[in-house]
């Protein structure tokens, strides 16, 4: 896997691409500016890139607009945006044009090393990962919908995980549940989120969208 | 910044104590009147002579300097008059030319209290002086009445002959006379001096306030700007570089664990580069939690803290304080703050080989002085660190004078009022 990394942290940047490399993924490229990720992804075009939300010059969100302006160039790029802290006004710029192939974590994440490459892998591989923190937060946030309150607890956390990015097997295991209830869970939310049996996979993004919609 | 009240004594001490302590006041503030007066004296001889040569043409020409005396005299007042008691509010910048100031109602009043101040406020004052040189004199008669001429005067009045010792001690009697008079008059004759000033020299009902209102909300806005920049400026070194430096431990951790079965060497090498970060972080956070208040300035007071900068400054630094009150946290925070930017400067840009700073308290106001011997040249517009102290002291109702020519030396000049 191809990798282009934007952090303006030198010593951070360096310990990133170290620990990618040590994994034996191929780091094509580092960068400490939004320019120069630009620069870099549009030379390289790699399988993913990932991008630290607060870099020069203002240090606010030029990650996050680093991003959409790579989407925007060269589209459906899986881009992973690391963040110091959850920004829900980030995260609904950075997923308003789908969750395809997209991953807002916050940065303390990449130290649990296995998750970190799991969730690359799943960005790179067009999937979502998102933060367990965003999720959370979205979840005591979004109350405004009455739809979501109709969710039981249980189906919640089973949305959680889903928003997450994890699979069926992937959510079942961390529940301590058979894949089967994780199933059955499922087809409730998206009754009870009016979701129309269509593309299943359409279905999840499309349940994980409506916590980040009812946010604006 | 005040100081604790002295304790309040009972019975005839206190009485005694009492009387002396509004006595005494009285008697400076008097003085102090006096001081003002003689020159207001002047200003109304200056500002006569101008009237009067208006038809010659040198009136015109000499009005506008007297004009500025005026207004300069009268804020001198004003001033004087805050320290004694409610702070007299200045009204809008008074105008000195003469046709505009005529019809200007604070330079009217102004006038008007220096009609009332040159002559009553004149007198009174010279009481405040004579008054205390007759009590002395008349106490001390007995010590010197025999060195004294035969047919000089005895007493202050001028009245009698004092030509053996029971008569030089009645004399002296009439000492604690003009002691009684000043203990019982000294305090109530200030006031009445003081009086015209109070009602004439601050913002009349007729003049527009909207002035003031508007420098205050300003300087309110630059407080709040100043405070916000300043939460940003902390929030940012804790994401940008603890928190940084944090992340950056946790991924060397988690590669050193990775590696640790398969590599030992590799992941120690990454395990001693975490523990490089780690101790990285701890150095950011010391210093970011020194930016917010710096723990030396609430152990050991403003001088203490300053004595600290210019130890650890890169150039030689000198540290001459003499501030006997403590002013309020910000203040204090605020010329610190202005000091370890000062000196970072001279050490980064002057290439001096002696630096000073200078600290002198009292008057309800701190003055702060950095001085170098390096190239000069300074320049606001160069740098950010002299923007923000700008800023910083602005904030504070504060002044700041930066004077710095090509070749130098460098003076960094900043007074704070120190708020309570």
């Amino acid at each position: 896997m191809r990798i282009v990394i934007a952090e303006d942290d030198p010593l951070l940047r360096e310990g990133l691409a170290l620990l990618l490399r040590a994994e034996g993924l191929d780091v094509v490229a580092t960068a400490g500016t939004p320019d120069d990720a630009l620069a870099a992804i549009g030379e390289h075009h790699p399988d993913v890139a990932v991008l630290d939300v607060r870099m020069p010059p203002t240090h606010t969100d030029e990650g996050i607009r680093a991003a959409v302006e790579a989407r925007r160039r060269v589209p459906g790029l899986p881009v992973l945006v690391l963040s110091a802290y959850v920004e829900q006004s980030f995260a609904r710029d950075l997923l308003g044009g789908g969750v395809g192939g997209l991953g807002y974590l916050l940065k303390e994440r990449v130290g649990r090393v296995e998750e970190f490459l799991d969730a690359l892998h799943r960005v790179a591989g067009g999937g979502t990962a998102i933060d367990p923190e965003v999720v959370a937060q979205l979840f005591t946030r979004s109350h405004r919908d009455t739809r979501l309150e109709r969710l039981s607890p249980r189906e919640r956390d089973v949305l959680a995980l889903m928003a997450e990015g994890l699979g069926n097997g992937a959510i079942a295991e961390r529940l301590v549940v058979t894949e089967g209830a994780v199933h059955k869970h499922i087809r409730s939310i998206f009754a009870k989120l009016d979701l129309s049996p269509a593309d299943r996979t359409d279905r999840r993004v499309a349940a994980v969208l409506r916590y980040l919609e009812d946010r604006g | 910044m005040h100081a604790d009240p002295p304790p309040v004594p009972r019975g005839l001490r206190a009485v005694v104590v009492r009387a002396a302590g509004g006595a005494g006041a009285g008697l400076e503030q008097l003085v102090g009147g006096f001081g003002t007066a003689v020159v207001a004296l002047a200003v109304l001889a200056a500002l006569t002579v101008a009237a009067v040569t208006v038809p010659l043409g040198a009136g015109l020409l000499l009005a506008p300097g007297a004009l500025r005396a005026l207004h300069a005299l009268a804020g001198r007042e004003r001033d004087r008059l805050s320290r004694w008691g409610p702070e007299v509010v200045a009204p809008d910048p008074a105008p000195v030319r003469p046709r505009a100031a005529l019809a200007d109602p604070t330079t009217r009043r102004e006038l008007r209290w220096l009609a009332r101040h040159a002559t009553a406020g004149f007198l009174l004052g010279t009481l405040g002086v004579l008054l205390p040189l007759l009590a002395v004199r008349d106490f001390l008669f007995p010590a010197y009445w025999r060195l004294a001429p035969q047919d000089a005067n005895a007493t202050s009045l001028g009245l009698g002959l004092a030509t053996n010792w029971p008569e030089a001690f009645a004399v002296s009697v009439l000492g604690l006379f003009w002691v009684a008079l000043i203990a019982v008059a000294a305090p109530g004759l200030a006031r009445l001096q003081a009086a015209p000033g109070r009602r004439l020299l601050s913002a009349g009902p007729e003049t527009d306030l909207s002035l003031r209102i508007a420098e205050l909300t300003a300087t309110r806005a630059a407080a709040l700007d100043a405070h916000a920049a300043e939460l940003r400026r902390i929030e940012r070194s804790l994401h940008d570089g603890t928190q940084n430096r944090l992340v950056t431990v946790t991924v060397l951790l988690g590669a050193a664990r990775r590696m640790a079965a398969r590599d030992p060497a590799g992941a120690d090498a990454l395990l001693e580069r975490a523990q490089g970060a780690a101790e990285q972080a701890l150095a950011e956070l010391r210093s970011v939690a020194r930016g917010i208040l710096p723990p030396v300035l609430a152990d050991r007071g403003l001088e203490g803290a300053l004595s600290g900068l210019a130890a650890s400054c890169a150039v030689p630094c000198r540290l001459d304080a003499d501030a006997p009150a403590r002013c309020a946290a910000t203040v204090e925070a605020t010329a610190y703050f202005v000091a370890a930017e000062a000196l970072t400067n001279v050490a980064r840009h002057s290439g001096a080989r002696h630096a000073a700073v200078t600290v002198r308290g009292g008057a309800g106001r701190l003055r702060l002085t950095v001085t170098d011997d390096g190239r000069g040249g300074a320049d606001e517009e160069g740098g950010t660190g002299l923007t923000g102290i700008r800023r910083r002291v602005a904030a504070l109702d504060g002044t700041l004078t930066l004077t710095s020519p090509p070749g130098g030396p460098t003076t960094l000049e900043v007074e704070l009022p120190c708020g309570s």
